[in-house]
């Protein structure tokens, strides 16, 4: 490089900076042109299928001796916890006493609310 | 007798070995300026993930008798990293894994953005070339403006290595005060309308236009600039890594712990060049002044071409994008946001800030190119 001129090095680099960028500008505006994606992007998506209406969940089946208000109870507190109560099967006496009992006990006991 | 001569013997042999005996007045200062900048990144937070370890490398490299540079060992393979421009290009493959084009495809006027910015590269090349620094020396200066830290070494360390410490240190100090730097200047330059123009919502960027962005600016530039092929071509191999969808794991590589790790590297061999008989020097001053210079050039031509753009555009372009055109990703474009929405609460400048920012990454490493071309020796 001869020219040791600051004004005139400045002046080369700024128009090199702006055409070489001013190139990617159009290269970028071609790239938009040709995009085979373009017209499939803007097309308006066909309505989707009415989603199948849910069944109903079948009702969980109450053990004989538990009264509507410990059920009820119980659905309050599940649903405290975050579980539907659609998602309940069955509502039974716990039948294990002595060590299962104790457990189980335990068990929920030591279980955190967040 | 015998016994005590010998253990005098020893102790002043101890002493002598020691970096204590070798220390001098210059080390004693560049290691309060390491504390300083520690302070500077730790107490204040400016650019924390670099200046810390470019404090503690500039701390680092005021210890004597280290030998550090001349044996072989972990400090010598860091400094051949940089020595050698390894890291640059392994940042920009970060780089570009982390950066979003699509606002640039979406606006490719902001390129112009990017371009206008790199004014103050070469304001300050001038200047540098007046106060008697040659033309390669005030090349690497320059670029400083371009708010580009792995740009900045890399220019450095091919066109004047032995500046590269003052430039690195005032390349991310300037960085890290974007936001106290810009914000007067963009406000000095425009009116509280041109502030408040509220930008219509970017157009949708395609997948393959994401996909062919990289790839054929890659090859463009390239090809127009042999001397930057290795840091553009890393930056869109990062990039379609990251707009690929089927890299996924390169691209969390890339943009976490590579670019975490030759962060540490860099870094830390960026402070190691900061040896007092090295940066004690009247040219530091001068580079640190031409570097701010050079930013508040680049600030300045960047707004002024926005408001250009936004007169021959019946002011749809808010003009305080165009200081975003420094690079400095993602700080320039939220100081565009944050002076715009000053101005009007409801305005969103971020997204359309970051085109001229990405332009801005592009620019300077296309300003770097040229310079290498014209003036590497």
């Amino acid at each position: 490089m001869e020219t040791q001129n600051p004004i005139v090095i400045m002046l080369i680099n700024m128009t090199i900076v702006f055409a070489v960028l001013f190139v990617l500008s159009l290269y970028i505006r071609l790239i938009h042109k040709i995009d085979p994606t373009a017209k499939a992007a803007a097309a308006p998506k066909a309505a989707p299928k009415a989603a199948p209406a849910p069944k109903a969940a079948p009702a969980p089946v109450v053990e004989k001796g538990i009264a509507d208000e410990t059920v009820a109870a119980i659905a309050a507190a599940l649903a405290t916890m975050g579980v539907g109560f659609s998602r309940v099967k069955a509502i039974r006496v716990a039948d294990r006493p002595g060590w299962g009992g104790a457990a189980r006990t335990e068990g929920l006991t030591s279980l955190k609310m967040r | 007798m015998d016994i005590l001569s010998a253990f005098i013997t020893s102790i002043q042999s101890v002493w002598l070995d020691s970096g204590f005996a070798s220390f001098t007045l210059g080390n004693f200062i560049m290691i309060l300026v390491g504390l300083l900048l520690l302070y500077m990144a730790i107490g204040k937070e400016f650019e924390p993930l670099l200046l810390t370890p470019i404090a503690f490398g500039c701390i680092m490299a005021n210890f004597p008798c280290t030998g550090f540079l001349e044996e072989p060992g972990v400090m010598q393979v860091i400094h051949y990293g940089i020595q050698y421009e390894i890291f640059p290009p392994l940042i920009f493959l970060g780089v570009g894994a982390m950066t979003d084009f699509g606002p640039l495809i979406a606006n490719p006027n902001t390129l112009f953005l990017g371009a206008a910015a790199q004014f103050g590269v070469f304001i300050s090349l001038a200047g540098a070339m007046a106060l008697g620094f040659t033309a390669q020396e005030a090349s690497a200066i320059g670029i400083i403006g371009g708010a580009d830290g792995p740009t900045a070494i890399y220019m450095a360390s091919k066109m004047a290595p032995n500046l590269l410490g003052a430039i690195a240190v005032a390349a991310y100090s300037y960085m890290s005060l974007v936001p106290l730097i810009q914000p007067p200047i963009m406000k000095l330059m425009t009116s509280k309308e041109e502030r408040a123009v509220k930008m219509e919502q970017l157009r949708n960027v395609t997948k393959f236009e994401r996909l062919v962005f990289p790839v054929s600016s890659a090859i463009i530039i390239s090809l127009l600039l042999p001397p930057v092929a290795a840091l553009i071509s890393m930056l869109m191999l990062g990039n379609l890594f990251r707009e690929s969808g089927v890299t996924d794991r390169l691209s969390d590589t890339s943009q976490n712990a590579l670019c975490n790790i030759v962060t540490i590297f860099l870094a830390t061999g960026t402070g190691m060049t900061m040896s007092a008989e090295h940066f004690l020097t009247v040219q530091t001053i001068e580079i640190i002044l031409l570097g701010l210079l050079a930013f508040a050039g680049g600030t300045a031509a960047g707004v002024l071409l926005g408001k250009v753009m936004c007169r021959l555009s019946g002011g749809k372009i808010n003009p305080l994008i165009g200081s975003a055109g420094v690079s400095a990703v993602p700080m320039a474009a939220r100081v565009s946001q944050m002076v715009g929405q000053k101005a009007n609460p409801s305005n969103f400048l971020l997204m359309h800030a970051m085109g001229p920012n990405v332009a801005g990454v592009i620019g300077t490493a296309v300003a770097a190119g040229t310079m290498m071309a014209m003036l590497a020796k």
